[in-house]
């Protein structure tokens, strides 16, 4: 089974990196994504405001303020540097359901067939094309990171290798977990049109009731009810711990809580998947 | 002789729909066995039942001994696929498609590599191996499709439609690469709706209406079965068919109305045709033909349709539909 899974993931990766425009448009997203949500929404400048009649030393106080609170709630001064690390776990939902629109697609296409009269094993289908979306995301969240660093975003000063690697482990998770879901949806899946009703359903809702963009504590209560158990936010809060520091009562039951989603949804997307290639 | 194919009483149902109706059939080694009907007849599933892509309703069959339903990994190792649809990846080169197949089957590099050179040698294609399969004409699609069925070497081959879209003078190409194949002792079973592919091909066809086999036979056995020639008229006005009909029964003639126009069966037809002239003074006709013996005439004969049958979808517009999916 190992070695068919490893043919087909080197092939979605072939596939990918063969295929110019896509492979472009993937990398050019994430940078309008942390430059429009991050730079536009700098809450700095709120604090740089001018207002004439009012004692230059009220001004300085009032600044220092509002600053104490952004960093507070942000956990850093920069609202870029907040959304840029969020983004990290926003793009491994968006990735994980692009990912997913190849199955539906080499099904209509016929390329299913082919591996289905493969004697391979079905599961190396459903695995290979789960790989090929970690992979996809681990090569564009380095790169989301890097466009991160040169627009400004400012990491923890003790920064190390660990907490780099923690980062990337955190998204792995969340891909695996999600990537499992979609893909095992997927093959039970043949018209894409639905396919994308479902991204459209799913993805906006799961980014916004998670802390990728704001924090939990300026949600209203069923909100944060919500964005507790969304995986995004701990996937974001994990990230954020570990890139810029901001403070996480308990890592640990993030991390704890990522891996038991993980694998309870790639239970669930095997069997769907099992189940949509029975017959073809 | 060693049977290759065994198929028994198989059947296939969807929702109570009957797509294969039990059909029975072998094929002898090294043999090219067509399953020859219309759109909608049921060979496409009937070859997806044999290939193990869909379990059958009822019925079972083996290809080298192994049983379709019991034995399906064992069956996938011996068989070679070519689907109607163009599978190859666009963005990879031919190469990568073929290559990537050739791992599948559990071939190591060297091998595949070796392989893979082969099987895009045999099917002409090594020239153009390191493109793009975006710039492959149809017919170069085609083949690349049966090369990447050939990279593990099966005993069986099946064909489903393998020329369904080509221009005559690729599917001319075509067939001469089903040929080769042939020559080389793969056994070959190959869906078609069109006749001549049928005839030039097979060495047995099997016609299929409605999910089942109406008959079996070589080509020549079959034509055999049509006696003499058919002449076809066509009125004008189709609301005169059963006018003409009768005109020409009343003459001595069997006729029978088969989608828009009367089909006369007649020894010779040059000799009829003045009488038939004659007889249908008064009346407006479109259009008049003589059509020698062939697996066309044999179908309309067996099941009174033809083989385009004109309540059909066309399977062109389609296929482009999906083309343009893929773009």
């Amino acid at each position: 089974m190992l070695s068919a899974t490893l043919v087909l993931t080197w092939r979605e990766v072939v596939k990918w990196v063969r295929r110019r425009p896509v492979l472009v448009m993937s990398l050019v997203t994430p940078i309008f994504w942390i430059a429009l949500f991050g730079k536009s929404y700098n809450l700095l400048n709120l604090v740089q405001l001018q207002v004439q009649g009012v004692p230059q030393v009220v001004l300085e106080q009032v600044r220092s303020l509002l600053s104490q609170a952004v960093e507070k709630i942000f956990g850093t001064t920069d609202y870029f540097t907040y959304v840029a690390t969020g983004m990290l776990a926003v793009f491994a939902l968006f990735q994980s359901m692009f990912g997913a629109v190849g199955v539906v697609f080499e099904r209509r296409i016929g390329y299913l067939t082919r591996l289905l009269v493969a004697p391979i094993p079905r599961s190396s289908i459903f695995f290979s094309k789960v790989l090929g979306s970690m992979f996809r995301i681990s090569v564009l969240s380095l790169v989301l990171f890097t466009i991160g660093l040169l627009m400004g975003m400012q990491l923890k000063p003790s920064i190390g290798p660990a907490d780099l690697l923690g980062t990337w482990g955190a998204i792995m998770l969340l891909s695996l977990g999600l990537s499992s879901l979609f893909t095992g949806m997927a093959f039970n899946i043949t018209n894409q049109e639905v396919l994308f009703a479902i991204a459209n359903l799913v993805n906006l809702p799961l980014m916004f009731s998670s802390s990728a963009l704001f924090p939990l504590d300026q949600m209203p209560s069923w909100l944060q009810t919500v964005a507790r158990v969304n995986p995004i936010s701990h996937t974001a809060d994990l990230v954020r711990y570990l890139l810029i520091g901001k403070p996480l009562p308990e890592p640990l039951a993030s991390v704890a809580y990522l891996m038991a989603l993980s694998l309870v949804l790639l239970g669930i997307g095997y069997l769907a998947a099992q189940r949509g290639m029975r017959e073809a | 002789m060693e049977e290759v194919v065994k198929a028994g009483g198989l059947v296939k149902e969807f929702n109570g729909f009957r797509a294969v109706d039990g059909v029975s059939f072998s094929i002898r080694r090294g043999e090219l066995f067509s399953l020859l009907g219309p759109n909608g007849a049921g060979k496409t599933t009937t070859i997806k039942m044999l290939s193990t892509l869909l379990t059958p309703t009822s019925g079972d069959a083996y290809v080298e001994g192994y049983s379709v339903t019991r034995e399906p990994g064992k069956v996938r190792r011996v068989i070679g696929l070519v689907p109607q649809d163009l599978t190859a990846d666009d963005e990879m080169t031919g190469w990568d498609n073929v290559y990537i197949q050739a791992r599948l089957y559990g071939l190591s590099r060297g091998e595949a590599q070796a392989r893979a050179r082969e099987v895009l040698e045999l099917m002409g294609l090594w020239d153009a191996a390191r493109r793009r399969v975006g710039t492959y004409s149809g017919g170069m699609r085609r083949r690349l499709e049966i090369a990447m069925s050939l990279v593990h070497e099966p005993s069986v081959l099946f064909l489903d439609e393998p020329t369904l879209g080509l221009d005559v003078q690729s599917r001319r190409g075509l067939w001469r690469v089903v040929e080769e194949l042939k020559r080389r002792g793969v056994t070959i079973l190959l869906t078609t709706h069109y006749m001549e592919e049928a005839e030039a091909l097979s060495d047995r066809v099997a016609i299929m209406h409605r999910g089942r086999i109406v008959e079996v036979g070589s080509p020549e056995e079959l034509k055999a079965r049509v006696r003499g020639e058919t002449i076809y008229v066509e009125p004008l006005d189709p609301g005169e068919l059963e006018r003409v009909k009768n005109i020409l029964e009343e003459n001595g003639l069997e006729a029978h109305v088969i989608e828009g126009r009367v089909a006369l069966r007649v020894e010779r037809a040059d000799t009829v045709l003045p009488q038939v002239a004659s007889a249908l003074q008064g009346v407006r006709v479109k259009s008049m033909s003589i059509a020698k013996p062939s697996l066309e005439e044999v179908f309309i004969q067996l099941t009174g349709e033809t083989l385009s049958g004109e309540e059909h979808v066309d399977p062109f517009s389609f296929r482009r539909m999906i083309r343009s999916v893929r773009r």
